[in-house]
């Protein structure tokens, strides 16, 4: 209203004679009467009375009105018609004799119109090409693209500079982001005595490189936003395909995304699933035909286009008509289609085309095959920005908490700061479509490093204000695998056939099942029957030579009771909980020629106890040789240990020959190492030891625990999760046996485990769940619950309120 | 009963946090679940006055032919080598407390109860093609015909979320006897049985077993009462003692403990006890134990009694079983009538007894009818899905009706401010068995139901810059069947 005023204030025009006054007399009555259905984002019958370009173009009807001919003008015929299918406004008063003249006058005078009039400002039309753009200037050292343009965002905004987040928050963020797996404790305690300047850099990249995490992790919001599940709705009659093998593999190679995107638009047998939809038994609308279920799932899924509302009609509320929606289809169709609106056809049939002209056009009178590879082409086109900026944007959501552009698949909707946006879409094609280095790019801002926003009650009522990344809430498969872990509860295996493998092996389909080599061994003077004493330590050694580079290497190690692996000089790793063998990727520290191996050993408990250890690597060299290295009778012993590199050096003012005595192990026996000898050779089946969780809840079949957390029926494309925690949710966490079960199983778990003290527990369980330690107060609590004699259900309790802590539950 | 109900004295009392979060959670849940569909106010025209507080849909889920319940026709005998074409029920019909109102042989107690609702006989369902059970379901609990671009709510969910609960300790939306895993298009089944767009806020709480609902709210196994309330005490105090005081007044954070707040309000609130079926006496749980349907139903009630918005009680949808009548029709649908009739008569008095049945709307409905020729509607293409395929009838097993029938079906209605002794429409007397008078779609179903809730059809959220309406595109006119 007030830009009317504004206009009709400058009095532009003259208002003489009979002619109507577009400002003073037209504007009121089409306000008065039409302005409901058809001004702003309103378009009945696909006719928007906007400006006048659309007053002109009329509706899917034709013409509305002809300029300096009111007799021929539908406009005039339809309020002044007695007929109450053709009368409008449909309803409510009619026009007065005298509106209707003016209206009339009007017409026949040419449709005069203000300049720059719009009833309402003409919805933001998303620039469709990429962005070339010059960067602010760095602010206070902060070089980071990202970090100049938000930076310069917040100075004219006013708004204080996020600050930094505290390293603890950092690296759990990372991980959970990343990879989807809380850290361990062991993770969070080297980072927190990281004292490099980069480490928060390196974690980025070295999560980037846990392939198999990484795919594990993504695959569940691609599944999502690809519609694939691993059962329900049309998969057991033929009418739906997974497309779960081509989309790990993808993920697992890092696929770029231009390329993936083209093989899901233009699919092949492997990949075919996304395109063919969901085809329902019996009859559907003409809407949900497996060709326009594509229209709408690659205008969704790739351009942030929502062609849902125009698959049955001009949209109301954008601007894609029915023939955009059936245009696509068309593309993809076998067969001729036929424009049908809400059901009823019209007789005209659709053409092939896709909604971008302007950057070329499919060809409809070629083969499908064809039709589709020029589809792909031109979704994937360098030129069409709205594709980059489509999925850096759901990056950015998945990473900062909240789109640039928000909602995620309305990419019709303003950014709240295209600079941002463009430097993604731009880091994008520079890096080859390559996501993870968008990924890393995000991460390593001080944006993405910064505090988490503490969010408002009324923080969305107004428009977005960035203050810093917000929180996400777990997502269902998250939550799981953080008990799963946390408790030591993760299944053995994984349901799903994909192959958890080196993306190099990734083509290798299943990786191959052989039994376990590994023996038991422990130093050799148990061969008398004496039995190890708690605490015992020992160190075992092993050299082994390779005769050419590592391709892909990997190893399985538990030891009762816990253990340390050097490899080189360098620690690779350790583990403390021998029903829990841990793996570790080798590719990195073993060597062509000979390598030195050492493990130390560690016994535990209260009195003398059996103690033993399981190690099995398994090594691909270059050339396609095999090596693996098992613990047998070649191993040795020592009763010397090593220090911090896994060397062995001599005590001071000792002679360099008083060095540690090596001499064969013993190989011993026991049944209570079955759970955890059948674990690794299962972890060696299934993970290849590339991953140190044996399944991941995202590539299990939904249960009711993980329905119950928000893991979605995967019948329409779900693009983001929602964040909040229902009462229903609530109460399936507070007595829901499913959670209940693993809490009860973890803390038999870790009761068994040696304890120094409560306290030690507390701080393990605070470090591995929230990534930092337990402040005074809450190790107080934590104690309290646990009591004197930490009883198993004591650890239970304490393990499920960790789990309900909003802290645990969301990433910060 | 409509105000919160004091904490179970029984138990440890909680901390007075838990008090203040009370607070904020009566201030409405729904305007604080942040990114939650928005409520198109524009949309939304002049609610309806409400006849009805709460509302119990009885699901005789497969099927449930009209003329073998609601709806008899001519009967015929079984009689080796009849034509099918001579059957159109298979029951005699008796008389009903209504003058001039039969039902169906087996349904004797409901037949007394019939003076205190409203029998609609003209129910029409769209033949969908091939006649999927679950696809009729979600069309029925929905108001939308599968599959929809965007997860469509339920019936029960859309109360929930613009109603509210009616005892803020009770959940608004409970459903009983359907288990939604391990049987038959279980998936198909939770494409319905859901809040969708609306949000898991407004979901369902499943109970598929009512003698087992006592369980969903009472502590994990092998927790006893003291341990369960202490544990939520430690955890709060765990809360109150991490380090980032900031994050106290964090909103995202406030609503999570919101939540497990309203969680723990429940199972540790008298009105826990509602879900124990095991708490009536023996006489009354034996007058409505004919299975799992009837304890059902006493469940339904008790819930109800103690504040519950919607509750959803069904024989439950096993492909090819209850009323899902593909051969032995007959035989099954006299076992579905003993299932039925005493609990639902039951269910009616006790309602009436206690003075909720005025405010309460019970309905009776199943996705179509069945009949002994017709597939779908006259002239559908669908595929035939008896079992039988002959022309007459050799065995008695063949004698019942065997085919899914859209074109005329039986929905009661009882209280909540409908008309009493009352029949809306008719279906014809010889076949085919259409409505041949006020035929009722499922739009028009929805705004009944509605209005009589007090919810307008067009009550709309903004979906992905759409308007979704209550009932498919705000359509439907409510029938005439109320009083006053």
């Amino acid at each position: 209203m007030s830009r009317l005023l504004l206009i009709a204030g400058l009095a532009v025009w003259p208002a003489f004679g009979d002619a109507a006054d577009f400002a003073h007399e037209v504007v009121p009555i089409l306000r008065k009467h039409c302005a409901d259905c058809h001004t702003g984002d309103k378009k009945k019958g696909g006719f928007s009375m906007n400006t006048r370009a659309t007053f002109l173009e009329g509706g899917e009807n034709g013409a509305v009105l002809v300029p300096r001919a009111a007799a021929r003008s539908r406009l005039l015929e339809h309020v002044t018609t007695t007929d109450p299918d053709l009368r409008m406004p449909p309803k409510g008063p009619r026009l007065s004799p005298a509106e209707v003249g003016v209206l009339r006058a009007w017409v026949d005078e040419g449709v005069a119109w203000a300049d720059g009039f719009a009833f309402q400002q003409p919805a933001y039309e998303a620039p469709l090409r990429p962005r070339r753009l010059e960067l602010p200037a760095a602010k206070a050292g902060r070089e980071h693209p990202l970090d100049r343009v938000l930076d310069a965002w917040v100075a004219a905004k006013g708004v204080p500079t996020p600050v930094p987040a505290a390293d603890s928050a950092f690296l759990r963020r990372a991980h959970l982001d990343v990879i989807g797996l809380l850290p361990t404790a062991e993770e969070a305690a080297a980072f927190a005595a990281d004292k490099r300047t980069d480490k928060r850099a390196r974690l980025v990249r070295a999560l980037l490189d846990r392939d198999v995490d990484y795919a594990d992790h993504w695959m569940v919001f691609w599944n999502d936003l690809l519609r694939n599940d691993y059962a329900g709705t049309g998969y057991i009659d033929g009418g739906r395909k997974q497309i779960s093998d081509w989309l790990y593999i993808s993920l697992l190679t890092n696929k770029p995304y231009d390329q993936f995107a083209r093989e899901l638009v233009a699919p092949s047998a492997d990949s075919e699933g996304f395109a063919k939809g969901i085809v329902w038994r019996g009859a559907v609308s003409a809407g949900q035909v497996p060709e326009l279920q594509y229209s709408q799932s690659v205008s969704q899924t790739f351009l942030g286009i929502n062609m849902k509302c125009a698959s049955c009609h001009d949209s109301f509320v954008d601007r894609w008509k029915l023939r955009d929606a059936y245009g696509l289809a068309a593309i993809y169709a076998e067969r001729p289609m036929e424009l049908v609106r809400c059901d009823i056809p019209t007789g005209k049939p659709a053409a092939a085309a896709w909604p971008y002209p302007e950057l070329g056009q499919v060809d409809g009178a070629k083969p499908r095959p064809e039709r589709l590879a020029q589809l792909a082409a031109l979704v994937t086109h360098p030129e069409n920005g709205r594709f980059q900026r489509t999925i850096v944007n759901r990056l950015w959501q998945r990473l900062m908490g909240r789109g640039i552009v928000h909602p995620t698949d309305a990419m019709d909707t303003p950014p709240w700061n295209q600079d941002l946006l463009d430097v993604l879409a731009n880091r994008l094609v520079e890096a080859k479509y390559d996501l993870k280095a968008v990924m890393e790019f995000i991460a390593t801002s001080e944006a993405y490093q910064a505090r988490a926003e503490i969010l408002a009650r009324d923080a969305d009522d107004k428009a977005y204000v960035y203050r810093g990344p917000r929180a996400k809430r777990l997502t269902a498969e998250q939550f799981v695998d953080a008990v799963w872990r946390l408790t030591g509860t993760t299944p053995a295996r994984i349901e799903l056939k994909v192959p958890r493998v080196a993306p190099a092996a990734a083509g290798v389909r299943k990786p191959i099942v052989e039994p376990l080599l590994a023996a038991a061994i422990w130093s050799g003077d148990v061969a008398g029957g004496r039995v190890p004493a708690a605490g015992e330590a020992r160190s075992f050694r092993r050299q082994l030579t390779l005769a050419a580079d590592v391709e892909t290497a990997v190893c399985v190690v538990t030891c009762d009771n816990g253990f340390e692996l050097y490899i080189n000089g360098k620690r690779v790793g350790e583990g403390d909980d021998w029903t829990e063998p841990k793996s570790f990727d080798l590719g990195p520290v073993l060597l062509k020629g000979v390598n030195q191996i050492v493990v130390v050993g560690r016994n535990a408990g209260q009195g003398p106890n059996p103690a033993a250890l399981f190690l099995q690597a398994d090594v691909g060299l270059k050339g396609g040789a095999r090596v693996r290295l098992a613990t047998d009778a070649s191993w040795e012993w020592s009763a010397s240990l090593p220090n911090a590199r896994g060397a062995f050096v001599a005590a001071k003012g000792k002679a360099k020959d008083a060095g540690p005595v090596w001499a064969p192990v013993a190989l011993v026996r026991g049944e209570a190492w079955r759970r955890a000898e059948s674990r690794m050779a299962e972890m060696r089946a299934g993970v290849a030891g590339l991953s140190s969780m044996p399944a991941r809840a995202g590539l299990t079949r939904s249960d009711l625990l993980q329905r119950a957390l928000g893991r979605p029926n995967r019948e329409q494309i779900v693009s983001a999760r929602p964040n909040e925690l229902s009462t229903l949710e609530a109460i399936d966490l507070a007595n829901g046996q499913a959670l209940a079960g693993l809490l009860t199983a973890g803390a038999a778990r870790i009761k068994q485990r040696a304890w120094a003290t409560p306290e030690a527990m507390v701080h393990w369980l605070y470090l591995s769940a929230l990534s930092r330690e337990p402040s005074a107060a809450e190790r107080s609590v934590a104690v309290g619950l646990l009591g004197a004699d930490c009883s198993e259900q004591s650890i239970a309790d304490l393990l499920w309120a960790v789990c309900m802590l909003p802290e645990f539950q969301t990433i910060r | 009963m409509n105000s919160p109900s004091p904490l179970d004295p029984s138990l440890p009392e909680p901390l007075a946090r838990r008090e203040f979060l009370r607070q904020l959670a009566l201030a409405g849940v729904a305007t604080l679940s942040m990114g939650a569909p928005r409520l198109l106010a524009d949309k939304t025209s002049a609610a309806p006055a409400a006849t009805a507080d709460a509302c119990i849909l009885i699901w005789l889920a497969g099927g449930m032919a009209a003329p073998e319940t609601f709806d008899p026709k001519r009967y015929a005998p079984y009689e080796k080598g009849m034509s099918y074409e001579r059957l159109l029920s298979t029951f005699p019909a008796i008389p009903t407390s209504v003058d001039g109102v039969r039902i169906c042989e087996g349904l004797e107690e409901i037949a007394q109860v019939m003076d205190r609702g409203t029998l609609i006989r003209s129910a029409v369902q769209p033949d969908l093609g091939s006649i999927l059970h679950s696809r009729h379901q979600f069309h029925w609990h929905t108001g939308y015909v599968p599959p929809q671009t965007v997860a469509c709510p339920h019936l029960g969910a859309w109360m929930a979320r613009v109603l509210g609960p009616r005892n803020p300790v009770m959940p608004a939306f409970i459903n009983i006897g359907q288990r939604l895993e391990g049987v038959g298009e279980s998936e198909e089944l939770k494409a319905f049985t859901t809040a969708g767009f609306l949000g898991g806020e407004f979901g369902p709480m499943n109970l598929p077993f009512p003698e087992e609902a006592a369980a969903a709210v009472r502590p994990p196994k092998g927790m006893d009462a003291n341990r369960f309330v202490n544990r939520d005490r430690e955890f709060r105090r765990l809360v109150d003692a991490g380090p980032d005081r900031a994050l106290l007044g964090d909103h995202q954070q406030q609503s999570m403990l919101r939540s497990m707040d309203n969680a723990y309000r429940l199972l540790s609130a008298k009105e826990r006890a509602s879900f124990d079926i095991s708490l009536e006496t023996k006489e009354v749980q034996q007058a409505y134990d004919t299975g799992r349907f009837g304890r059902g139903c006493l469940l339904a009630r008790r819930l109800v009694e103690n504040g519950a918005r919607f509750v959803e009680v069904t024989t439950e949808y096993v492909p090819f079983f209850q009323w899902d009548t593909h051969g032995k029709g007959h035989e099954t649908v006299a076992k579905l009538h003993a299932e039925i009739d005493r609990p639902i008569a039951r269910l009616i008095r006790d309602l009436e007894e206690r003075g909720l049945l005025d405010r309460t709307l019970v309905i009776i409905a199943s996705e179509f009818s069945r009949d002994a020729m017709i597939e779908g509607r006259p002239g559908s293409a669908a595929k035939d899905q008896s079992f039988n395929k002959a022309g007459v009838m050799t065995n008695p097993d063949h004698y019942g009706l065997h085919r899914h029938f859209t074109g005329g079906t039986s929905v009661v209605m009882f209280g909540g401010g409908v008309r009493k002794g009352h029949v809306h429409g008719a279906t014809a007397d010889e076949r085919p068995l259409v409505a041949i008078k006020d035929p009722v779609t499922i739009s028009d179903m929805h705004a009944t139901i509605f209005r009589a809730m007090g919810i307008s059809p067009k009550t709309a959220f903004d979906v992905e810059g759409r308007p979704f309406y209550a009932t498919e595109d705000g359509k439907g006119v409510p029938i005439p069947i109320f009083r006053g």
